[in-house]
């Protein structure tokens, strides 16, 4: 299983959920009443990600790279979840226990920073549903593989669209961070874990229509609105 | 530059880090390399650069090329003397193809500018298997790191192609250490280098010139 057009065929390909694409809307739709608003969004030097409470954090941040945060965040999410159940379940061995404990706290980190950079602006967690495959270790690990490498190319696909540098500076971090990740659960389940000299992105639609396939995601996401971010982990 | 708060994932079994502080240890090489006319160049890249240009990105390339033309003669060299096999062959075979993908790609863009190949000791770091894989650790880290630390300083356009780049490094960092039986992914964020930094990296690993 080397592309993501394999994970999409190892499961069903029917999209009756498009949670990803809702996520987007939602932050469409809160872009268009920033703009009615008249906020004025500053550039990266105002960002406050750490020290002061409350809505501090996507104030001063672009909006569009809100929205690409948003996006980044439900991958986040769906990883973070997926790990955790793994963990759960009880299901891992050996090294693939050792490595999934490790990864799922690398991600419930990812998924915090987010919250945290995002404030009042962040989407809420799905629920998740992952159809069985955190309670074996093989569909385990094959399924991480293909969300690894979908993370991988989705990050790729939004970088060189974030404006503000330290946003960016994170997101290029993550993404090498999430190549490793996929390294390394294709070493443990045997398969090659660099095929190509070059990773190609992925478009927000090819990676949205892939993450429905899977039916993984069962409720959408919500924007959490005035409430205070939701802290996981 | 900030960066969201993330706290590394605080676990005793995860293997050795990159080598940075050993390196920034070792202020006086620098000093050396920098007569160097192509490094020399290279440390003039701030830390904080300008705005992103086509100028700045050649800079910045010719660093890149540098750090492929190390890998290149790193792995070219450590199949012929390290008596690597099993695994970590096939790793270095796979990654010695990529880099050379990488290094052409990279030659091609800087046109007539590329810099000529530099001179290589690699000491003892190609005799053996277990100090190539340690060694290829460090330079595989050496290379995300360096490829992360300049993202911000790069073109869009340039910015999207060393991504593609860059996570291959990083699966190879992750390859190598898995082999080695090291935590593959130490950091929740990867932690960028400077040029300079990546110069004194390569340094460390046996480029001379």
């Amino acid at each position: 299983m080397d592309s993501f057009q394999d994970f999409a065929d190892f499961l069903t390909t029917v999209d009756r959920d498009g949670a990803l694409a809702e996520t987007r809307s939602h932050a469409e739709r809160t872009l268009s009443r920033r703009r009615f608003f008249g906020l004025t969004l500053a550039g990266a030097g105002t960002i406050a990600i750490t020290g002061s409470t409350g809505a501090r954090a996507a104030g001063g941040l672009p909006a569009s790279d809100v929205d690409i945060l948003n996006y980044a965040l439900v991958l986040e999410y769906l990883q973070a979840s997926f790990y955790t159940e793994a963990e759960r379940s009880s299901a891992l061995t050996g090294k693939t226990a050792e490595a999934a404990r490790i990864v799922g706290a690398t991600e419930r980190a990812h998924v915090k920073a987010f919250l945290k950079l995002l404030g009042s602006e962040a989407v809420k967690r799905p629920t998740f549903d992952f159809q069985g495959t955190t309670e074996q270790q093989r569909p385990f690990l094959k399924t991480a593989v293909a969300l690894e490498d979908l993370a991988v190319a989705a990050y790729k696909g939004q970088a060189p669209k974030l404006q503000a540098n330290p946003v960016l500076a994170a997101a290029v971090g993550i993404h090498s961070v999430e190549a490793r990740h996929t390294a390394w659960m294709r070493q443990l389940f045997g398969i090659t874990p660099a095929v190509d000299a070059f990773d190609l992105p992925a478009s927000r639609r090819s990676i949205n229509r892939v993450v429905a396939s899977t039916h993984f995601i069962v409720s959408r996401p919500k924007m959490t609105g005035r409430n205070k971010p939701e802290f996981t982990g | 530059m900030r960066q969201p708060e993330v706290k590394r994932v605080d676990d005793p079994a995860m293997g050795i880090r990159s080598s940075r502080r050993v390196l920034l240890a070792r202020g006086g090489v620098l000093g050396a390399l920098a007569t160097i006319p192509l490094i020399g160049r290279l440390l003039q890249l701030g830390d904080a650069s300008a705005s992103p240009s086509k100028a700045q990105d050649s800079k910045i390339l010719q660093l890149v090329l540098l750090l492929e033309y190390t890998q290149v003669a790193f792995y070219e060299e450590a199949l012929r003397q390290a008596g690597l096999t099993g695994d970590l062959h096939d790793f270095a075979q796979a990654a010695l193809e990529h880099e050379k993908q990488h290094l052409a790609a990279i030659r091609k863009a800087l046109g007539t500018t590329a810099g000529a190949k530099p001179s290589f000791d690699f000491g003892q770091n190609v005799k053996s298997a277990r100090a190539f894989s340690e060694a290829a650790i460090q330079l595989e880290d050496t290379a995300v790191a360096s490829y992360n630390g300049q993202a911000t300083n790069l073109t869009k356009g340039t910015l999207a192609v060393a991504a593609e780049i860059v996570s291959v490094e990083a699966r190879h960092a992750a390859w190598v250490r898995a082999i080695a039986g090291q935590v593959a992914a130490p950091d929740p964020v990867d932690v960028p280098m400077t040029a300079k930094q990546a110069v004194q990296g390569l340094h460390e690993i046996g480029l001379r010139t």
